[in-house]
């Protein structure tokens, strides 16, 4: 029997009526300009992600999330499964290489200033995800479940306690109890494989689809300007130079992770004392450093409790940011830009000093 | 439709009713799943240990024993007495240790130090050790939570 294919595909537009969403990618087109570089950021992102996806789905296969299996079972994926070390180091490499990317695609949106009106959404959607991000890099973290893994688990995981009131109810609903324990290792382990991908597709799809209804940005000057900015067809033009961009960034995650893979430390002992040298991530570290140079107590208050407001209100602005920015070109704009700058400095500075 | 002087239509007035009684409906779903994401899990009163394992400490000694999930540490006092804590830092509940050499606890964590009292000297914690009160009683060595007393 022939199939016809016109006619099966026509049989599954009438069902599903997808032809105005090829049109629309086909017609769809990318401005040039002196910052085009940035748009490849985010699709890059959406490459990581991938790799994530398909990486943590292996490594669940035989990954055991109780206090007894977790390190044994890692210590397995490592050495009896088929190239099983290079996917645990694919999956932690490619998370780095994710966050960074996160981290990139927001600065170049913040001094572009591309959250401008009418993409407030885009951006507080996008500091949605990055947060989410934060969240899958620190649940992933404790998996492995050894002392380093245990201790700044225990740093994270206590630092709502600063806050009056909810403090105390966040730290129990993310330890499962009062301390670190079992329960915590195998609540971590449904947060990052169960729930975190529900939440990070959610606002995903909605931060993708904000993307596609309101076009990529120009940059500013060229607006106010009104300047018709030369543009790409997305498709083939565009999607061709992303798989370029693709494949060398696969190529550079490949190659890290088969230089540098990640080791596996001894099982976690409730009891032992925190090892030398507690360390959460990289992207952890600035905060981390910030945590640590407050001083134990500032009058009423401890120095946690006012560490921690100053940074929750940081990240809240950061949100709300599109809206204090509200007249880009001007001078508070130029503020707010360096602002920006200062706080790069800020994060690096912090993270360099917390290694010393 | 509006009864005459009243504050609001009868629809509002059903709706509301309908909307409130929905609302109870989703609370008592929702309450217990609340109640089972939170777990039960309490600190213990008190924990009994063999009195035997630290009837040989020296003065100045520190052992560890295990207080419930977290670690407890023991001290010897001069006059053979003991002292208890729970061996967690309080500033962000990294597990202390003792160094005899210095005669101090250290948290690693963030390099916060208690003196042999368990008094926070320095770094960032912002409060003594937490104390437990210790007790011999025939074979056993309890430990219990300040104001707990002896089970009779």
């Amino acid at each position: 029997m022939k199939i016809d294919m016109k006619k099966f595909a026509a049989w599954f537009d009438d069902r599903l009526a997808l032809t105005p969403i090829f049109k629309y990618m086909t017609k769809k087109e990318v401005p040039q300009h002196e910052h085009s570089f940035w748009y490849y950021t985010g699709s890059s992102i959406l490459l990581f992600l991938f790799i994530q996806i398909v990486t943590g789905i292996m490594l669940a296969l035989y990954y055991k999330p109780t206090l007894e299996g977790a390190t044994d079972s890692i210590g397995r994926i490592m050495t009896e499964l088929p190239l099983g070390w290079l996917v645990r180091s694919v999956h932690s490499w490619s998370s780095t290489f994710m966050i960074a990317l996160v981290m990139i695609h927001l600065l170049a949106i913040w001094f572009t200033k591309s959250y401008r009106k009418p993409r407030e959404a885009t951006w507080m959607t996008g500091m949605m995800l990055l947060v989410v991000s934060m969240v899958f890099g620190f649940t992933g973290y404790l998996l492995p479940w050894d002392d380093l893994s245990l201790s700044a688990t225990k740093v994270g995981t206590n630092i709502p306690m600063a806050i009056p009131v909810v403090g105390k109810w966040v730290t129990q609903f993310l330890r499962g109890g009062d301390d670190v324990t079992g329960d915590t290792l195998t609540r971590f382990f449904l947060f990052h494989v169960c729930i975190l991908p529900l939440v990070i597709f959610a606002i995903l799809v909605v931060h993708i689809l904000l993307v596609q209804k309101e076009g990529m940005s120009v940059p500013l000057k060229d607006e106010i300007a009104k300047k018709k900015v030369p543009a790409l067809p997305f498709w083939p033009n565009f999607i061709l130079r992303e798989v370029v961009i693709w494949l060398v960034l696969l190529g550079i995650l490949l190659t890290i992770s088969l230089m540098f893979a990640p080791s596996l430390e001894l099982t976690a002992d409730l009891m032992a004392p925190a090892p030398e040298g507690v360390k959460p991530e990289w992207y952890f570290l600035f905060l981390f450093q910030t945590l640590k140079i407050f001083p134990a107590n500032m009058g009423p208050v401890t120095g946690e409790f006012v560490a921690v407001v100053l940074i929750l209100i940081a990240v809240v602005a950061i949100f709300f940011l599109p809206f204090i920015d509200n007249k880009p070109e001007g001078k508070k704009g130029k503020i707010i830009a360096y602002l920006g700058v200062a706080g790069v400095i800020y994060a690096i500075v912090f993270s360099i000093w917390s290694l010393l | 439709m509006r009864i005459d002087n009243a504050y609001f239509t009868r629809r509002k007035f059903l709706n509301s009713i309908l909307g409130g009684w929905l609302g109870a409906v989703a609370a008592s779903f929702i309450s217990p799943i609340v109640k089972f994401v939170w777990p039960p899990y309490k600190e213990p009163d008190e924990v009994k240990l063999v009195f035997a394992d630290y009837s040989a400490m020296q003065p100045g000694e520190v052992k560890n024993f295990v207080w419930g999930s977290k670690p407890g540490l023991i001290k010897r006092a001069q006059d053979g007495s003991f002292i208890a804590w729970v061996g967690v830092c309080t500033h962000l509940d990294c597990n202390v240790t003792w160094l005899p050499a210095k005669k101090q606890f250290f948290c690693a964590c963030h390099d916060g130090w208690y003196d042999e009292n368990g008094t926070n000297v320095s770094g960032p914690p912002p409060k003594p050790l937490r104390r437990l009160e210790p007790s011999v009683e025939g074979e056993d060595l309890f430990i219990r939570k300040p104001g707990v007393g002896a089970k009779t």
